[in-house]
């Protein structure tokens, strides 16, 4: 939790000012719109286009930052061997998220250290920038969601540009930044907060396993059967890697016909044979068991160890749509036994 | 961890333009490159070991090293071995045609530390490309270093690349040299040695005194040629310098293919000495 730089109370109909506000502004207002029974964000001109109850989105805010597939530079082949290609502008329009999760602004913290951790990516800064997020706690969870266990939880305003916290009439702001406070001043009817607000109850997501044991056991078994336990339960579609919100592996590829084409940056998933396949036939990681390996390694080991910081936030959404019942719930707890087993024997 | 680079990627090649076409063996071809725009050809520098991402337009990006030797200035250099859809594409290249190079990318071969020490070359097919540019970037600085032997090895003596340029190392008083051939690879007129890299190596007088050895090649010769040099020859691990080729995409740390655990061989290598590598776990 972070103290915010300044709080606001408003009153029911704030939002609906808002959105009707930006859209006369001509700013773009993205939020959770329900359209054939799944929930994801979507351009909105109106506050009651938004979805009424969800738990979270399928598709998670990081599409909005990095898109599943982005033209990154145009070229054209006139003749002769010569080729004229030049960059392209990321579609940055000024933004504004509304109804996003705390899981998934926690996971924009990841986005930010991969894309700047070294190099700057300029397509995903310059969204970035451009782009204000308004999170809001959550009041209801479901069974898969873990934010509790791995993250701050269902009330963590860190990560947000301005965090809303609903009240019995009205809602509690928490502007959080800059950009949260550029915001706020199109926002009608706010008072400076007094402090004796109560926010309505957020949802309970209690801590279902000790998160600190998990990677002292990574530590010591890279090389287990567990590895293939967890794999015989993997197709090896990528449908988790696609919908979470920190994974952020991707492909470039061109894309032409005869006179010219893209080249295109596409979502890609460590869970693919194909992905580390070098063209001798050698492949580093052969198998899925290796494949599962990385993916969990990689969330709750290699990037602790590199940036300090986890790269599971507890959405659930891999548990959600594993067309095979892969639970990373049940793995983690797994992990947790098996490092009390080993730690209480030593 | 290495600094940060601080600087914008925006995934925008160079344009280059292919000078001139050296077909080394009947798969791997050397493509001369020169920058289409002269001031990007005169801020571009690397050091021997960076790699770069190079692009046919329409059949995409591949990752090789830079070929030739930071010294030569104003053009680089890359050897190509024919081996799916880019190699292909960058082997159909004619000429005068226009290519995409990004990069340079990855840390280097540690030149600089070098300096005074004597240097054993090791290379295997191919894998005397990078250590191609470190020979180079040594021999136009000779004597800032001891002795240097090249112990090259390819299956035959077809495909032994930079022909030209292992006659010159060969009739060079100042460079010792072994090169073999596979048996059954050698042909009537072949006057080196006939056997793997490893044999012929583990046969030679060679003195880890003060030496440091670079080795680069096809990862079973690298697997049979590490025990000769620490077992045999005596060479501590740290002394032994190789390159990872994991598969890239980005080169610059994003794309997640390049780990071998919290490594990303794209900026922490490919340079590594075989006791970074042992450290690692085996997903290289
Ligand atoms: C740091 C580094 C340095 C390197 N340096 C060098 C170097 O100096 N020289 C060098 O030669 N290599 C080098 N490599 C290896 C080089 O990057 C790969 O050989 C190259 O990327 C292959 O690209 P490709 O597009 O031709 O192969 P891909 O097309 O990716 O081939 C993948 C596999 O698919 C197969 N394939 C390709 N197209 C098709 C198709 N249409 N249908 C069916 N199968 C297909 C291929 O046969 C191959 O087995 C280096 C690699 C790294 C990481
Ligand atoms: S969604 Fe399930 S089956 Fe598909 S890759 Fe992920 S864990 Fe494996
Ligand atoms: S690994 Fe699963 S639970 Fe964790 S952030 Fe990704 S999708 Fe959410
Ligand atoms: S090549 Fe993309 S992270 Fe290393």
């Amino acid at each position: 939790m972070k103290e915010p730089e300044q709080k606001l109370v408003v009153p029911n109909g704030w939002l609906e000012a808002l959105v009707r506000k930006l859209r006369v502004q001509g700013t773009r207002v993205l939020a959770p719109v329900e359209r054939d029974g799944a929930v994801d964000f979507r351009e909105i001109n109106s506050a009651d286009e938004m979805a009424a109850n969800y738990v979270n989105t399928r598709v998670p805010l990081k599409e909005i930052l990095f898109p599943r597939t982005e033209t990154i530079l145009e070229f054209d082949q006139p003749s002769g061997g010569d080729v004229v290609f030049s960059g392209v502008e990321a579609n940055a329009a000024p933004t504004i998220v509304i109804g996003a999760r705390p899981c998934d602004l926690s996971a924009i913290g990841v986005l930010d250290t991969v894309f700047n951790w070294d190099y700057h990516d300029t397509f995903y800064g310059q969204r970035r920038a451009n782009t204000t997020f308004v999170g809001v706690a959550c009041r209801e969870a479901d069974g898969n969601c873990f934010c509790g266990s791995v993250a701050g939880g269902a009330g963590e305003n860190e990560g947000s540009d301005v965090f809303v916290r609903p009240t019995a009439d009205g809602a509690l702001l928490e502007i959080m930044t800059e950009r949260g406070k550029k915001l706020a001043q199109s926002i009608d009817d706010a008072a400076p907060a007094a402090g004796k607000e109560e926010p309505l109850p957020v949802a309970a997501t209690e801590e279902r396993f000790d998160v600190e044991k998990i990677k002292g056991w990574l530590d010591d078994h890279f090389d287990d059967d567990f590895w293939l336990d967890v794999s015989l339960k993997c197709l090896g579609c990528g449908a988790c890697s696609y919908l979470c919100p920190t994974c952020h592996c991707f492909d470039i590829v061109d894309e032409s016909d005869w006179r010219g084409g893209e080249r295109r940056r596409n979502w890609d998933c460590c869970s693919f044979a194909l992905f580390t396949l070098h063209t001798s036939g050698h492949n580093p990681r052969p198998d899925q068991q290796s494949r599962c390996r990385n993916r969990l390694m990689h969330k709750f080991k290699y990037f602790v160890e590199r940036f300090g910081r986890r790269a599971c936030v507890g959405c659930g959404r891999c548990i959600r749509v594993c067309g095979a019942g892969q639970n990373i719930v049940n793995v983690l707890i797994d992990i947790t036994r098996a490092e009390a087993a080993t730690s209480g024997s030593a | 961890m290495p600094a940060s680079t601080d600087q914008a990627i925006d995934y925008l090649p160079y344009k280059m333009r292919v000078e001139k076409i050296t077909e080394e063996t009947p798969d791997v071809t050397t493509l001369k490159l020169l920058f289409d725009d002269h001031q990007q050809a005169e801020k571009f520098t690397f050091k021997a070991g960076q790699f770069g991402l190079y692009s046919v337009f329409g059949y995409g990006e591949a990752t090789f090293c830079i070929a030739s030797s930071p010294t030569r200035k104003g053009y680089i250099e890359c050897s190509v071995k024919r081996a799916g859809r880019v190699t292909q594409a960058l082997h159909s290249l004619l000429e005068g045609d226009t290519i995409g190079f990004r990069g340079p990318y990855g840390n280097c071969f540690p030149v600089d530390e070098m300096k005074g020490r004597n240097i054993l070359f090791v290379g295997g097919g191919i894998g005397l490309a990078p250590v191609r540019s470190v020979i180079w970037n040594c021999l136009d600085r000779r004597d800032e270093f001891g002795d240097i032997t090249i112990c090259y090895g390819a299956r035959t003596v077809d495909d032994l690349v930079y022909k030209e340029e292992l006659k010159e190392w060969e009739g060079r008083d100042d460079i010792n040299t072994i090169f073999t051939v596979d048996p059954g690879g050698e042909t009537p007129d072949w006057s080196g040695k006939v056997g793997f890299v490893p044999t012929v190596l583990g046969e030679a007088k060679i003195s880890s005194d003060n030496a440091v050895c670079i080795l680069c090649g096809p990862p079973i010769m690298i697997k049979f040629t590490l025990p000769v040099l620490v077992d045999t020859h005596g060479f501590a691990k740290e002394n032994v310098i190789t390159t990872l080729e994991n598969r890239m995409k980005c080169g610059v740390g994003k794309c997640g293919r390049c780990n071998v655990g919290n490594k990303y061989v794209c900026k922490d290598g490919p340079v590594f000495t075989c006791a970074e590598i042992e450290e690692m776990p085996p997903e290289y």
